[in-house]
Order: structure tokens, then C-alpha cells, then sequence
């Protein structure tokens, strides 16, 4: 009797349960895609935004977010794909580190765009760089396009009576000519400046400059000399090559001989630059080209864009975050639509006039209709397209298929950079220790 | 006697039992002995979680041992600390105690107050010390310029970034202080009158009572202390990334960059287990010294 009843029970649940089911699929077919990204809070309203349009385009298919708010050197997101992978729980598509992305293809953990991107003649339409392939397929594209820029504050170089500085990037000011107006604009507490009997570095007013010390950002210093990290074949290291440890010292020149640069690492303690900037306690600010997120929003401070000063050449960076369609996918077609959404600056214009992302399709280089699309707005200064977008055409992109990356930077790069910042050790020997130690380690073990 | 009846009861005693601890000895399969043979295991592969795993051997082992500076590096560092926070922690929190140990008054309102940053997490401790250390801004060098004194680089010179962490660690000695307070409200106050009686001082009381009472107690401190030392991890991670220069890279945060960052989890497995013999043979050291220093009562001396 009892028991009959608590079948009953089961049944009329269980019962309910499966009209639930009918009534919310309405009869439809809906698919639900995972799309995995990093990012500030600001960077992840506009995925968000950009993945709802997406719905709303496509009203079959429902996308997940899932946020993951990242470290700078990604390493908690790369933690994290890792168990997923492991686990054999990964997303249907999204951001990806690009130091992993090798390894990862290596194992088949992607989805293999090449067909779909000759299909719909998406190779033509972007920037060269832009698609990541290894052994002949396409395995994923760069998310945008990213650099190296020089912002200013143009009334700190007023009041120092610091010309204009050029935003031609082929013309811009040699390294000496920008390190004097550096000293120019670099002042302390009583108005001396460094060189002057009497300058007290340890409490100056007005910075001349900062520069962003990490990775990526070493690369357009080190190339403008000549330098650089990895041979092409990402068999050796040239950090310890005359031209890669001339520029190295020439950035740590301009904390401890020039003193026109604070040491921001570590606990020095100073506001971010990019409050210093807006602040005037700083004139010159070289970073990453999606400050200007953060940069483009702030109120009563007119922003200026500058030419990467010059050692031998002009050099550029092209860096970002990578997009994949992870292989597990059950719904190729529709990730690969969401992929392409994603990539269309025209659908997701509020990441690109934003000041965050510059395009990955070419046209919004060339074309001058779609050029004003993106760059006609009160977020990008004048001369932003001379001294940042054309820069993009002699624009190296990071050597991210070298075996081993993080570990080489974390462990032998790193430490030796931060030494040198710290005055510990001049670029030579700090460099060519590491050199030498990083060619024992077993770790230059090629490109894959 | 029925031997019979005795057999059964004692069979149905034995099932109890092991139905009593089927929970716990799961749990310690589950959670601890399946978990660390799979370490052991996976400390003989090369294997980055991503690619198929690659059979080494005692390979990881050796290459630390023999080639890696790095893990000198982080071995070196983590002794240093260890050495040095554990017996400046041990005297503070005893000072502590004895202090709160005075018949003072509000003694629970004061036990808190020593007790409460070890509530705090430590990545919330960590980021309030990054500010107080800040060189530039940070209240620690505002008070230091206030006395006429040049301020001083903590966190960010390779000299000081290790004594700066031990500065930090004697923030949160609360668990020893209570375990210390606890200690000492055990000693029988006969004993110290007794001294008191025979014409000696405070520190006779201390040296020949209080000291050798406490001795077992010093001994559990010790041992915990020195046990959480060697896994230093969470300040360097937060506050240092284990720079400047590696001169904070703790063992366990060479763990973590091995395991997560540089996909390489046999070495990072196989440094673990090099961390846990290191722990256990330091000790096994402190344990046989103890029977030299430490009073259970009841001892015979």
C-alpha cells in the first residue's frame, strides 16, 4: 500500500518534470553554446553585450558567459583551461592564452577552422597576422589587434617647454632626442632636475616617463635596437646579443642614470601611471594600447598620443589574446558562427570605439569609411591613426610558439629583468647569466 | 566461561568497530593516500596534463637535485625564512602570553585582540601589508622618514624581501599565543609560590618552573610553526611573485609555477615530495633532540 503510493508519487514528478521539459523547449531546437573570455569588468560588459546581440541575431542558439577575471600573465585562466581540459570539461569556444596555444593545437584540443574560413573568404579580409595556424591548418585567430603606445600629458610637456612630440611612427623623436626632453620634464621638490648639483631623486614631482615592464612590452625597445629574445628558430636566445642588452640597458638607464623613470614593481608604492598621468606627476606613459579603455574615460585631462621614439628603426608589436573553437564543441557550426560574430568589428563596434581592441579585418585599416567607424570619436586623440594604426605595418607579433615561453620568461627572464630594474645588475651581466642558464636548462627547445 | 559466546561477541565488537571507522578510513584513502600515491605516480612522468604522459623515472628527482639552480634557489630561500620566523614567532607569541597570563584585567577582550589576525585570511593580510611596506606611500616608511630616517626598499630588495615576510609573519601568532596562554594557565601556581617561598626571583620562576613546564608545549609550537614555515606560498604569491629577482620564491610557490604556469607536473610532484622529506626528516630531528630539552610530569629526571 505504502509502496504503491510512493510510485505514484515518483511518477506524477516525474511526469511534471517532463512537460516542463516540452513546455520550455517550445518545440524548438535550441542550442547552447559556452563562451569562456577574461578580462576587466569593463571588457566584460561588452562581451556581454556583443554575445546578447549574437542571441538576438540568432534566436535558436542561446550563449552561456563564462567569465573568468584574469591575472596579467594569465596564468589563473591558463590554470584553469588546463583542468578543464583534464577533466575533459572545456567550453565550446573563447579566449585562449596565446603561450599555450601551441601546445594545445599539438594535442588536438581545437577545432580546425581552415575549411571554414576558406568557405566564407575569411582569410583575404583580415590583417596577415590575424589567423594562427600550426602544420598548415588554422587552429584559431588573434582576438584583435594590439600594440605599443605612447601616451602624454600634453600641459606637463607645456609647462616644461617640451615641443609637440611627432606622430608620424617612421619619424619620430631618436632615443637621445626623447631622453633630453625626459630630463626636461623630470623635476623635484625644488624645481631642480636631474644632472642639476643638488636633485633629490627620492622625491620627484614630475616623472618624464614610465614604461610598462613586462613581456610583451619588452619586445618593440629590443627590436627598434635590432635585438631581441629568440632566434627565429626558437632554438637559442639572443637577449645576451650586444643590440638586445643596449636597449635593455637604455630602459634601465632611464631609472638609475637619467632618473627620469620611476621603478613601478614591487611595492614602490606610486599611484598607476595612468592616475599619474592624469595627475601631471607624470609626462610620458608607454603601455599597452587598451589603456586607453580606462584613459578615454577619465574627465578634464586632455590625452595625447605620441610616435614610439626610435633607436635604429621603428618597430612595433602585435599582441592579444587568442580566439579558439575548442574541438569537444557539439555545435561546430554555430561556434563557428559566434567566432566570426565576434570577430566582425561592425557587430562588436563598442570594443573597438571604445579604445580597447583595434580590428582584426583589414579593411578597418584601409578602408576610410570604416577607419572613421572606429577612430572618429572623442576616445581616440588626434594623431592616434599616424602614430598607432599605421604603426600596425611594420608590427612583429610576439613569438608565442616557442617551446617552453612562460617557463623561460618566468624563471630565467624575468628574475634577470627584475635585477636589472632594481639596480642589482647592469643588462650585460644579468642578461648573460641568464643566457647562459637558459641555454643549460634544456628549455630552448624550438618552435612548435 | 562460554569461550563461544566470548568468540561472538568479540566478532560483533570487531564489525562494529570497523563500521565505526569505515568513515574515516575512506575519507583517508580518498583524501590522502589515493591523492599522494598519484602524486608519486605522476612525480616519475613528464606530463603537462595536456599532451599523453612520458614515463622518466627517477629523472625529476635528479635533474632537481643536480642541475636545477632554481630549485636551490627556492630551497635556500624557504630555509631562510623558515630559520628565522619560527624562533622570533615562538618568543613573541611566549612575551605575548605571559604578558596576557598577567592577572591583567579584560583578559578575553585582549586574547581576542592577539587572536584576531589569524581570523583574517592571508590574502587579505598579504594586501594590507603591501601597503603598509609601499616605499613610497606606505605608513611604515612615513614613520621612518618622520624620525629623519631614509626609507627603506622592503618588498622590493632582494636583501629584505625575506626579513620583511618574517616581520609579517609575527602579525599572525595569535594560534600560538592562545596555545601558549593555555600552556601556562596550566602551570600550578604552588609550584611558582613554592619558588617565591625558597628567596627566588622572577626569572627563577621562569627558568625552572615555567620554562620546563611549557617545554612539551614549546615543542607542539615548534613543530607546527616550523611545518607551516616550509609551506610558504600565499605572501610571496600575492605580494611578490616570488622576485625581486627570486629572492622570495618559497618552495611551494615553485610548486605552484610548475604545476600551473609552466605545465610541467612531474617536476612540480616530484618537488613536493622533496619538500615533504625535507619536513619530516627536520622533524624527526626536533622530536629526538626534544627528549633532551622537554618535562612531561611525571618524568623521571
Amino acid at each position: 500500500m505504502k509502496r504503491s503510493r510512493t510510485i505514484a508519487v515518483v511518477a506524477v514528478l516525474l511526469m511534471g518534470t517532463t512537460f516542463a521539459t516540452f513546455a520550455s523547449g517550445a518545440g524548438e531546437d535550441t542550442t547552447t553554446l559556452t563562451y569562456v573570455y577574461w578580462g576587466s569588468t569593463a571588457e566584460d560588459a561588452a562581451i556581454r553585450a556583443a554575445l546578447q546581440a549574437f542571441e538576438e541575431a540568432n534566436p535558436t542558439i542561446t550563449v552561456e558567459p563564462m567569465y573568468l577575471p584574469g591575472d596579467l600573465d594569465g596564468s589563473t585562466y591558463n590554470a584553469r583551461m588546463t583542468t578543464m581540459a583534464a577533466s575533459g570539461t572545456l567550453p565550446d569556444l573563447g579566449y585562449f592564452r596565446p603561450e599555450e596555444f601551441g601546445n594545445y593545437a599539438t594535442n588536438g584540443y581545437f577545432m580546425d577552422l581552415s575549411d571554414l574560413v576558406e568557405r566564407d573568404g575569411m582569410d583575404e579580409a583580415y590583417l596577415d597576422q590575424t589567423w594562427l595556424s600550426l602544420n598548415g591548418s588554422i587552429y584559431g585567430a588573434y582576438t584583435a589587434a594590439e600594440c605599443q603606445v605612447m601616451w602624454y600629458n600634453p600641459e606637463v610637456l607645456e609647462a616644461a617647454g617640451v615641443p609637440t612630440p611627432p606622430t608620424d611612427y617612421r619619424n619620430a623623436w631618436s632615443w637621445d632626442e626623447f631622453v633630453g626632453y625626459l630630463r626636461q620634464i623630470t623635476v623635484d621638490e625644488n624645481d631642480n632636475h636631474p644632472g642639476d648639483p643638488g636633485f633629490d631623486a627620492n622625491n620627484i614631482q614630475t616623472y618624464g616617463v614610465v614604461y610598462d615592464l613586462w613581456t610583451a612590452m619588452y619586445y618593440p625597445t629590443l627590436w627598434s635596437n635590432g635585438g631581441g629574445v629568440f632566434t627565429d628558430d626558437g632554438t637559442d636566445t639572443i637577449i645576451d646579443s650586444p643590440e638586445s642588452i643596449e636597449a635593455i640597458q637604455m630602459l634601465a638607464d632611464l631609472i638609475h642614470e637619467d632618473q627620469v623613470m620611476p621603478y613601478m614593481g614591487g611595492g614602490s608604492g606610486l599611484p598607476s601611471p595612468t592616475a599619474m598621468l592624469q595627475n601631471g606627476q607624470l609626462g610620458f606613459y608607454v603601455t599597452g594600447q587598451w589603456t586607453l579603455l580606462e584613459l578615454g574615460q577619465m574627465q578634464g585631462f586632455d590625452l595625447g598620443v605620441a610616435a614610439l621614439p626610435i633607436i635604429k628603426e621603428p618597430a612595433q608589436l602585435y599582441v592579444s589574446g587568442l580566439n579558439v573553437v575548442f574541438d569537444a564543441t557539439e555545435h561546430p557550426e554555430e561556434a563557428w558562427a559566434l567566432q566570426k560574430w565576434m570577430m566582425d568589428p561592425s557587430r562588436t563596434l563598442d570594443l573597438y570605439t571604445s579604445g580597447l581592441w583595434m580590428p582584426t579585418k583589414e579593411s578597418y585599416y584601409t578602408d576610410e569609411e570604416d577607419l572613421a567607424r572606429w577612430l572618429d570619436n572623442p576616445v581616440h586623440p588626434d594623431g592616434y591613426r599616424e602614430a598607432v594604426v599605421d604603426s600596425m605595418q611594420v608590427a612583429r607579433t610576439e613569438p608565442i610558439m616557442v617551446r617552453n615561453y612562460n617557463q623561460i620568461w618566468g624563471d630565467y627572464l624575468n628574475p634577470a629583468m627584475e635585477s636589472i630594474w632594481i639596480g642589482r645588475s647592469t643588462a650585460e651581466e644579468a642578461l648573460t647569466a641568464a643566457a647562459d642558464a637558459l641555454r643549460e636548462s634544456g628549455l630552448l627547445e624550438g618552435l612548435y | 566461561m562460554n569461550t563461544k559466546a566470548v568468540g561472538l561477541r568479540k566478532r560483533k565488537e570487531t564489525v562494529w568497530g570497523w563500521i565505526l571507522i569505515a568513515p574515516l578510513a575512506a575519507g583517508l584513502t580518498l583524501w590522502v593516500i589515493f591523492p599522494m600515491g598519484l602524486s608519486f605516480v605522476t612525480s616519475l612522468l613528464k606530463w603537462d596534463m595536456i599532451s599523453q604522459p612520458e614515463f622518466v623515472g627517477l629523472g625529476n628527482y635528479i635533474s632537481l637535485i643536480t642541475e636545477s639552480d632554481l630549485f636551490r634557489t627556492c630551497v635556500k630561500v624557504t630555509l631562510y625564512y623558515t630559520v628565522v620566523s619560527v624562533p622570533i614567532q615562538l618568543i613573541l607569541a611566549l612575551a605575548a602570553a605571559m604578558l596576557l597570563n598577567a592577572n591583567v584585567r579584560w583578559l578575553g577582550v585582549f586574547r581576542t585582540i592577539f587572536y584576531l589576525p589569524s581570523l583574517i585570511p592571508l590574502v587579505v593580510t598579504s594586501i594590507m601589508w603591501l601597503w603598509l611596506y609601499n616605499t613610497q606611500y606606505g605608513l611604515i616608511n612615513a614613520m621612518l622618514v618622520g624620525m629623519g630616517l631614509d626609507r627603506v626598499q622592503w618588498i622590493s630588495s632582494t636583501a629584505m624581501v625575506v626579513p620583511s615576510l618574517v616581520i609579517m609573519s609575527t602579525w599572525s601568532i595569535g594560534n600560538l599565543v592562545v596555545i601558549f596562554l593555555a600552556g601556562l594557565q596550566g602551570i600550578p601556581k604552588t609550584l611558582i609560590e613554592a619558588v617565591s617561598i625558597d628567596g627566588g626571583n622572577a626569572w627563577h620562576s621562569f627558568r625552572h618552573v615555567v620554562l620546563p613546564l611549557l617545554s612539551p608545549v614549546i615543542l607542539y609550537n615548534l613543530i607546527v610553526g616550523m611545518i607551516k614555515a616550509l609551506q610558504l606560498f600565499t605572501e610571496p604569491y600575492i605580494m611578490t611573485a616570488g622576485g625581486p629577482a627570486n629572492a622570495s620564491l618559497s618552495i611551494v610557490l615553485n610548486i605552484y609555477n610548475h604545476a600551473f604556469r609552466y605545465g610541467k607536473m612531474g617536476a612540480a610532484n616530484a618537488m613536493a615530495w622533496m619538500l615533504f622529506i625535507m619536513t619530516m626528516v627536520l622533524s624527526l630531528i626536533v622530536f629526538r633532540s626534544s627528549a633532551r630539552w622537554t618535562f612531561y610530569e611525571g618524568d623521571k629526571r
